[in-house]
C-alpha cells in the first residue's frame, strides 16, 4: 500500500480546449509513466468520438508515479471534459480529489466555463491551482489573462503558473505546485473501507469495471464487498490502477484511485456515486456520493428495425453505464413503434450519445427531434411532466403551460453586446444584468427559456462574436408561457413523432418552415402528399408534396449497366432510415426537421 | 463450363462536336487521334476469337465520325478478329450527315446490315437545342439514301427537349413512322452531371421540361407507335415484327459480351469489367502495353440477381422465374420477395406467377421499380 502522505489527487479543470487533454499528456510523459514511443496527441482522449471531434468527453483517471527529491508519489490525476454538456462529469471527478488545476489559455482568458468549474471546484473546498497555458502563443494577454482570474473567478494569483502543455515549459512548476500545494488524502488505512465510485464501464470479456476512490481504510484482491446503495455484494477478482492502461496492484489505500473487478455481468447492479464497503465490516454511513444530473433534453430513439428493439434496450443500458448522465425509459409512438424516451445533458451530449451507439451498437436508429421537459398544471389539480409532445394534453384541460428556464452569462467582447441582447430578446430573454471585465469584455446575463437556449444558442453566440464569446447556464425553475402544441399531418394524418411544442407567438413561423423541410425531406411518391402544421384543430400552414409522375431514365449505352447499377445503389442509400408511415415513406432527417426551423421565417 | 461470348461492343469515340446534354464517353474535335486509337484498338483485340458473332455493335461517340478510309480500316481489323456472316446482327450508330455514298458503301462492303440513326428530333427547333449538326430538311432524304444501302434503319429520338411541345413530339414520331423505319429508340432527356446543360440549367438558362409533359409524350409513344406496328419490347425500343435489337436483347437478358474501346463494359464469366473513360488515358494504357480496365467487379449470385431485375424489368416480356433461377442460382422470390409483393400492390409491377413485368404504370417510374429491388 502506497504511503498516503505521498498520494496526491487532482482534476484538471477549465473551458473546452484551453488544453487540459495536452496538460495530462505533458504530466504522463515527463512522469516517465509513458514514454515517447507510447506518446501520442491528447493520449487520453480515447473514444472514437473524441479522436474524431478533437474534445473530451469522458473524464478519464490516471495514476502517475513522480520521483521527487528521491521520494516516490503518486499523483492521481483526472483529466476532465470542458464542455457545458459535461459539466457533470467535472462535478463528479472533483469529489474524488483533493485538489484541481485551472487552466487558462492566455490568450482567450477566463471564458463562461472557466467560471462555471472554478466554482464546483471552490464549492467541493478543493485546493485551486491556477495555470495560465498556452504561453507560446504568439499573442497573450497574460497580465489582463490574470486579472480577469482575480476579478471573475475570485483567485489569487500571486502563484499563479504559466506553462505551454503543448511546448512543455514549466511543467516541472506544475509537478513542483501539486506536491506542494495539494494536501495529502487524509483518510485512514485502518478504518472501514469506504470507497467512493466515480465511474464504471462495460467490458464484454470482463463484466463491468467499477472506477473507485479509497476514501477510508484499505481495498483488497479477493476481499469481499458490498455495495452500500445497490446492496449487493462480490468478491474482488482483481483490483487495479490506470497507468493509463488497467494495471493490477494487490490492495489499494486511502486516497489511491483505481478500478475493481468482480466478474458482474448484470447491467444495472453498479450505480456511479455508490459507495463499496467491506461485507463484514462495514462503514456506518455511505458517502454522499452525487446529485443525480438533470437532464435537459430528451429525444426518442426507435430502432429502424423493430426486431432491434430488445437490442436497442441491452445497448443503452450498457451506455448508462458508462455514462450516468444519460437516462431513458421505454416509450412508443404510433408512428415509429416501440423504443425509448432518452435523456441527455445537453445537444451535443445527444449527438455523442447517439454517435456512439451507432458505432458501438451497430442499430440503426431513427431518432425525432429532441425538447426540454415541461410542466402542465392541469385544470382541477394535478402537475405533469411532459418530456413527449405527445403527453401534452388537449387544450380544455391546460390550466398552466410551463417552461423551464436558465440563468444564462455570457462572456463576450463588449462590442457585441448589442446584437446578442437582440438575439436574447427574439427568444424571449428577460434581462438580468451587465458586468465589464476590464476593458473589452463583459460578462451579461439573462433568464431565457431552455428550449431557445440548448438546440442552437450556442451556435448563434459563436457567430454573432466571431467564436469570442461563451455561455454557461443553469436552470433556475418553471415559468408559465403560452405554449401550444403543434401536430404535423402527412397525408391527413397526425405523424404524433414530429409534434413539437412552440411558443404561440412562434408558431405560425414555425409550422410555415417546417412543412417547407418536410416537403424537402419527404421524397415523392406516386400519390400527392399534403404536409399540414396544425393547432388543435386548426391548420397554420400547408405544402404539398406533387406525385411522381415519371422517372424512367434513358439508356444504359454501350452495356454499361454497373454504371447504371451504382447509380441505382446511391439512390437506395439515401432511402435507407426510411420509416413506412401508412402509403408514405418519411425518412430520418424529417424527423430532425423540427430542429432546423428555429430561425427561418 | 465455359462459352465464349457470341456478342462483341466497340466503342468509337470520336465526334466532331460534343453536344450539350452528352456525357458518354468521346472526345470531339481530335480526328487526328484516329490512327492512335486503330492502333489502340488492334492491340486490345484478341488475335482471334473463332466463333461466329451472333451480334457486334459499333457505338459512340460516333463510329461514322472518321473517314470512309478509316471506317474500312477499322473493319478490316475487326474482320481479322472475328467472324461474322449474314446471320450477324451488325450495327452501327451513324450520324445522319456522315452517311455520304462513300460511308454508306464502306458499311455495306463490311457486311453492317443495321443502322442506327441518332436523328433526334425531326423539328429544326429541338435539333438547335441539342446541338445537332443536321437539320430537319436534310433527314427524309439521308434516311431514304441509307435505306437503299441498308435497309434496316432505326431512328433514336429525344423527347423531353427544352421547349418541346407535345405536337412537336408527335411529329417527329409520325416522321419516322412515314419514312418506313423498322425501330425506334425514344429516350426521354436527362441532364447529367458535368455537361453543358447541367450546367447551363443551374444557372438558370435551361429549364427541365415539366414531367407531366414528359410523361405525356413518352405515354403517347407507348400508345401510338404499336397501333402503326411498332411493338414496343423494351421501356425505350420499338420495332416492327423481326427488328427487335439482338444486340441489347444481350444486355437486358444477362448474356455475357466483349467490349473494346475507351470506357466499353464487358461481362465475361460473371465479371464486370469497364475501361477506362478517359480516351486519352485508353490511348496512353494501350501504348503502354498496360490494361485498360479501371473498374471490375465479380458479381455473386445475389448481385446477379438484382442486376438481372434491373436490366430484365426493362423488357416487357419482363423476368421469368425459371429463367432467373438458372441464371442466377437464386430464387427470384427469396431475393426480393416483399418488395415484389409490395410494388404488385401498388400498380408498378404485374405478376402471374411465373413471370413478373412491369406495368404500363411502372413503365413510367421504372427507376423507383429498380431502386426498390436493389
Ligand atoms: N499553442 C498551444 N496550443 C495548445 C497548448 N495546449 C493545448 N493546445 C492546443 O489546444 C487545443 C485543445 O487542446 P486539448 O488539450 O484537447 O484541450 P482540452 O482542454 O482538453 O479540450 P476539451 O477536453 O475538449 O475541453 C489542441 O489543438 C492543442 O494542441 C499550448 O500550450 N500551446
Ligand atoms: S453525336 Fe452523340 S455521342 Fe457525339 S456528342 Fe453528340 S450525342 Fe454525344
Ligand atoms: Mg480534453
Amino acid at each position: 500500500m502506497f504511503d498516503q502522505r505521498f498520494v496526491r489527487n487532482f482534476s484538471i479543470i477549465a473551458h473546452i480546449d484551453h488544453g487540459k487533454s495536452t496538460l495530462a499528456d505533458q504530466l504522463l510523459l515527463k512522469s516517465g509513466t509513458i514514454d515517447q514511443r507510447d506518446y501520442r496527441e491528447q493520449l487520453l482522449d480515447d473514444l472514437d468520438v473524441e479522436r474524431e471531434r478533437g474534445i473530451t468527453v469522458k473524464a478519464r483517471a490516471v495514476a502517475l508515479s513522480y520521483s521527487h527529491h528521491g521520494q516516490a508519489y503518486e499523483l492521481n490525476l483526472i483529466d476532465t471534459p470542458g464542455h457545458v454538456d459535461f459539466h457533470y462529469e467535472v462535478s463528479r471527478s472533483l469529489a474524488a480529489c483533493e485538489g484541481a488545476l485551472l487552466l487558462v489559455d492566455a490568450f482567450q482568458g477566463v471564458q463562461a466555463q472557466t467560471v462555471a468549474n472554478a466554482y464546483a471546484a471552490i464549492n467541493g473546498n478543493l485546493e485551486i491551482i491556477p495555470v495560465i497555458n498556452k504561453i507560446d502563443l504568439p499573442v497573450t494577454r497574460i497580465p489582463e489573462v490574470m486579472e480577469e482570474i482575480e476579478s471573475v473567478v475570485g483567485l489569487p494569483t500571486d502563484d499563479c503558473l504559466k506553462v505551454s502543455a503543448k511546448a512543455g515549459l514549466g511543467i516541472d512548476t506544475v509537478f513542483q505546485a501539486i506536491i506542494d500545494r495539494i494536501p495529502a488524502p487524509s483518510g485512514k488505512p485502518d478504518a472501514p473501507l469506504a470507497c467512493l465510485v466515480f465511474d464504471s464501464k462495460y467490458d464484454h470479456y470482463r463484466g463491468v469495471i467499477t472506477y473507485i476512490r479509497v476514501v477510508e481504510g484499505v481495498v483488497r484482491k479477493g476481499q469481499k464487498i458490498y455495495f452500500m446503495k445497490a446492496g449487493s455484494s462480490h468478491e474482488i477478482l482483481e483490483i487495479g490502477q490506470f497507468k493509463p492502461d488497467m494495471v493490477p496492484t494487490d490492495e489499494l489505500g486511502p486516497g489511491q484511485v483505481g478500478y475493481i473487478i468482480t466478474g458482474i455481468k448484470v447491467l444495472g447492479n453498479v450505480h456511479v456515486g455508490d459507495t463499496v464497503t467491506d461485507f463484514h465490516k462495514r462503514c456506518s454511513v455511505p458517502l454522499p456520493g452525487y446529485e443525480v444530473p438533470q437532464q435537459m433534453v430528451f429525444c426518442g430513439m426507435y430502432p429502424l428495425d423493430a426486431t432491434d428493439f430488445e437490442k436497442l434496450r441491452d445497448e443503452l443500458a450498457r451506455m448508462v453505464l458508462n455514462d450516468a448522465s444519460f437516462s431513458f425509459a421505454p416509450d412508443t409512438s404510433d408512428a415509429l413503434g416501440f423504443g425509448f424516451r432518452c435523456g441527455f445533458l445537453g445537444m451535443l451530449h445527444m449527438e455523442i450519445i447517439q454517435q456512439r451507439l451507432e458505432k458501438e451498437a451497430d442499430v440503426d436508429l431513427i431518432q425525432t427531434a429532441p425538447n426540454v421537459t415541461y410542466q402542465v398544471l392541469v385544470r382541477g389539480g394535478g402537475e405533469v411532466q411532459i418530456d413527449n409532445p405527445h403527453q401534452v394534453p388537449d387544450s380544455g384541460s391546460i390550466e398552466e403551460f410551463r417552461e423551464p428556464i436558465a440563468r444564462v452569462n455570457f462572456i463576450l467582447p463588449t462590442e457585441r453586446i448589442g446584437p446578442i441582447m437582440q438575439l436574447c430578446s427574439d427568444r424571449r430573454g428577460v434581462y438580468i444584468t451587465t458586468e465589464y471585465l476590464g476593458q473589452n469584455r463583459a460578462q451579461l446575463f439573462y433568464d431565457l427559456p431552455l428550449a431557445e437556449i440548448v438546440f442552437d444558442l450556442y451556435d448563434k453566440l459563436k457567430s454573432i462574436t466571431q467564436g469570442y464569446g461563451t455561455m454557461n447556464y443553469d436552470i433556475t425553475g418553471y415559468r408559465a408561457a403560452d405554449l401550444v402544441k403543434m401536430d404535423i399531418l402527412v397525408k391527413g394524418e397526425k405523424v404524433d413523432a414530429l409534434a413539437s411544442i412552440v411558443h404561440r407567438s412562434q408558431a405560425e413561423r414555425r409550422g410555415r418552415a417546417l412543412v417547407r423541410r418536410l416537403k424537402e425531406q419527404i421524397s415523392r411518391h406516386q400519390f400527392e402528399i399534403p404536409i399540414q402544421a396544425a393547432i388543435g384543430a386548426r391548420v397554420i400552414a400547408r405544402e404539398t408534396i406533387s406525385a411522381m409522375r415519371k422517372d424512367v431514365t434513358a439508356k444504359c449505352y454501350g452495356g454499361d449497366i454497373s454504371r447504371k447499377r451504382k447509380l441505382l445503389e446511391k439512390q437506395k442509400e439515401g432511402k435507407k432510415r426510411m420509416k413506412q408511415f401508412g402509403a408514405v415513406e418519411i425518412p430520418q432527417k424529417a424527423f430532425l426537421a423540427v430542429l432546423d426551423t428555429g430561425s427561418d421565417d | 463450363m465455359h462459352t465464349l461470348p457470341t456478342s462483341v461492343y466497340v466503342h468509337v469515340p470520336f465526334c466532331q462536336h460534343r453536344c450539350g446534354y452528352c456525357d458518354f464517353t468521346l472526345i470531339a474535335g481530335r480526328d487526328d487521334l484516329v490512327p492512335r486509337y486503330l492502333a489502340g484498338l488492334a492491340k486490345e483485340l484478341p488475335p482471334s476469337h473463332g466463333v461466329i458473332l451472333k451480334t457486334l455493335f459499333l457505338g459512340g461517340g460516333t463510329p461514322t465520325h472518321p473517314q470512309p478510309a478509316e471506317l474500312a480500316q477499322l473493319f478490316e481489323l475487326l474482320r481479322s478478329r472475328f467472324a461474322w456472316n449474314l446471320t450477324t446482327e451488325v450495327t452501327v450508330e451513324a450520324n445522319p450527315l456522315d452517311l455520304n455514298e462513300s460511308r454508306l458503301e464502306v458499311l455495306k462492303n463490311a457486311g453492317v446490315n443495321r443502322l442506327s440513326l441518332g436523328v433526334q428530333a425531326f423539328d429544326d427547333q429541338s435539333l438547335v437545342i441539342l446541338e445537332r449538326n443536321h437539320a430537319a430538311n436534310d433527314l427524309a432524304g439521308i434516311i431514304h439514301r441509307s435505306q437503299g444501302v441498308i435497309p434496316n434503319v432505326s431512328v433514336d429520338l429525344i423527347f423531353g427537349v427544352p421547349g418541346q411541345t407535345l405536337p412537336q413530339w408527335q411529329e417527329s414520331l409520325a416522321r419516322a413512322v412515314e419514312m418506313g423505319v423498322t425501330h425506334l429508340s425514344t429516350y426521354g432527356l436527362t441532364f447529367e452531371h458535368g455537361t453543358a446543360f447541367w450546367n447551363r440549367l443551374s444557372r438558370g438558362e435551361l429549364s427541365r421540361t415539366p414531367e407531366d409533359l414528359e410523361r405525356e409524350m413518352y405515354a403517347f409513344a407507348m400508345e401510338w407507335l404499336p397501333a402503326q406496328g411498332y411493338m414496343q419490347y423494351e421501356i425505350s425500343s420499338f420495332a416492327r415484327p423481326g427488328y427487335q435489337c439482338q444486340h441489347n436483347h444481350v444486355y437486358w437478358s444477362g448474356d455475357p459480351y466483349l467490349a473494346y474501346g475507351p470506357g466499353a463494359s464487358r461481362y465475361v464469366d460473371g465479371r464486370r469489367e469497364t475501361n477506362i473513360r478517359s480516351v486519352l488515358g485508353w490511348l496512353d494504357r494501350m501504348e503502354q502495353g498496360e490494361s485498360p480496365v479501371a473498374e471490375r467487379e465479380t458479381l455473386d449470385a445475389r448481385a446477379r440477381g438484382h442486376e438481372l431485375l434491373y436490366v430484365g424489368l426493362r423488357r416487357c416480356a419482363g423476368v421469368e422465374r425459371y429463367d432467373f433461377q438458372q441464371r442466377t442460382g437464386i430464387a427470384l422470390d427469396d431475393l426480393v420477395g416483399p418488395a415484389l409483393a409490395k410494388l404488385v400492390q401498388q400498380g408498378l409491377l404485374v405478376d402471374d406467377g411465373k413471370r413478373v413485368s412491369l406495368t404500363m404504370e411502372g413503365r413510367f417510374l421504372a427507376d423507383m421499380v429498380a431502386s426498390e429491388l436493389l
